[in-house]
């Protein structure tokens, strides 16, 4: 089938402002928008720029807004989208050149709610692991399947209107030390989240959850971390 | 990167958790009292029937007036914490938000004093 991909571009060395590229590509239904750019790379316009690694939904740089909605472009189907396809950097985030957005607030976001486990404690008596059930490992299952890729906090209003938001990613990122068994450093986790730029600013509006490649229920673990806020754990 | 405090750390608050929390519970006692409010002054009673007569029958009973005040207070409460928050979406630097926030505490204050002048104190016959 016949596809029209419609690209958003910028590039400040060449034009301030940005602007749409239309490509035409032969397409099979079974292709993935990564393919249809890739293509579009190699055989259309050497100077389109984008994020791909792994090209497997394990690496999380290929996200951007495909048809209106955040998605991995490795992750989604020509037949999902239809002949008509419409490619736009993230929302709310500085566009560096065309579908390259500046990550760094995000990662500083991230790096805010202390992503690693805390634990001063000694250990066991047989100076092994910190053992822990698989109920206790099952209770932040959810929030490890995080690959940090963007989607929902590029998708959140709150974050479009006021970047200085944590965003939705780095509180999925705070759930997953703060209900581990293991943890002890709530507190420190969670410090970040307490004033303008945390958690409650959180309107349960939903979108993160609707945009996440991984499936991960991320407005239920933003309210069970404002719950363990509010009653103390 | 500053020395971190050993563990255990425990949760903290602030007071954006109190205000998160306060609006949860007045959204809950909010529902019975409007809609108390809606079904009796706007149904039942309709609002072309209320006269100084139903008014100051009202004002005869303590229950209808800690009633009354109950919604004033946790009404108007909620709706100054609600316009807070989303004014605070398009007003980003410090001292704007501080002057919005006491400027609406004010606001909360004085209008919910003026009612509860005419709610607690009644009619003058
Ligand atoms: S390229 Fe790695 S997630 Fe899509």
């Amino acid at each position: 089938m016949l596809v029209a991909l419609k690209i958003k571009r910028f590039d400040p060395e060449r034009k301030p402002a940005a602007w749409w590229s239309n490509y035409k590509l032969e397409a099979a239904p079974g292709d993935r928008v990564l393919d249809l750019l890739v293509r579009a790379k190699d055989e259309l316009d050497g100077s389109l720029t984008f994020r791909r690694s792994c090209a497997h939904g394990i690496c999380g740089s290929d996200a951007m807004r495909i048809n209106g909605t955040n998605r991995l472009a490795c992750k989604t189907l020509v037949r999902e989208l239809g002949s008509r396809i419409t490619v736009e950097p993230l929302l709310g985030m500085r566009v560096e050149k065309d579908l390259v957005v500046d990550m760094e607030p995000f990662l500083a976001s991230y790096r805010s709610v202390k992503p690693y486990l805390i634990n001063d404690e000694p250990l066991p008596a047989d100076g092994r692991e910190r053992r822990q059930s698989p109920a206790e490992r099952l209770r932040f299952d959810d929030t490890t399947k995080c690959i940090l890729c963007g989607c929902c906090t590029a998708a959140c209003p709150v974050f479009w209107a006021d970047g200085e938001y944590v965003g939705p990613a780095a509180i999925v990122q705070a759930h997953r030390f703060l209900f581990d068994s293991r943890d002890r450093g709530a507190g420190e986790h969670t410090a970040a989240l307490l004033d303008m730029k945390g958690v409650w600013r959180c309107r349960t509006i939903f979108q993160c959850t609707l945009s996440c490649p991984r499936e991960i229920k991320i407005t239920q673990a933003i309210a069970e971390v404002k719950q363990a806020i509010v009653l103390g754990k | 990167m500053p020395a971190r405090a050993p563990s255990p750390a425990p949760l903290r608050r602030s007071w954006l958790t109190v205000a998160w929390t306060l609006m949860r519970l007045s959204a809950i006692l909010l529902v019975p009292l409007v809609w108390g409010h809606v079904i009796i002054q706007d149904m039942l009673v309709g609002v072309h029937k209320i006269s100084l007569d139903y008014v100051a029958m009202r004002w005869a009973s303590l229950g209808w007036r800690a009633y009354d005040a109950a919604l004033l207070c946790f009404a108007f409460a909620h709706g100054s914490n609600g316009l807070r928050q989303v004014l605070e979406d398009y007003i980003h630097g410090q001292t704007a938000r501080r002057i919005l926030r006491v400027a609406l505490f004010l606001f909360w204050l004085s209008i919910t004093a003026l009612g509860a002048a005419a709610v607690i104190g009644g009619v003058r016959q």
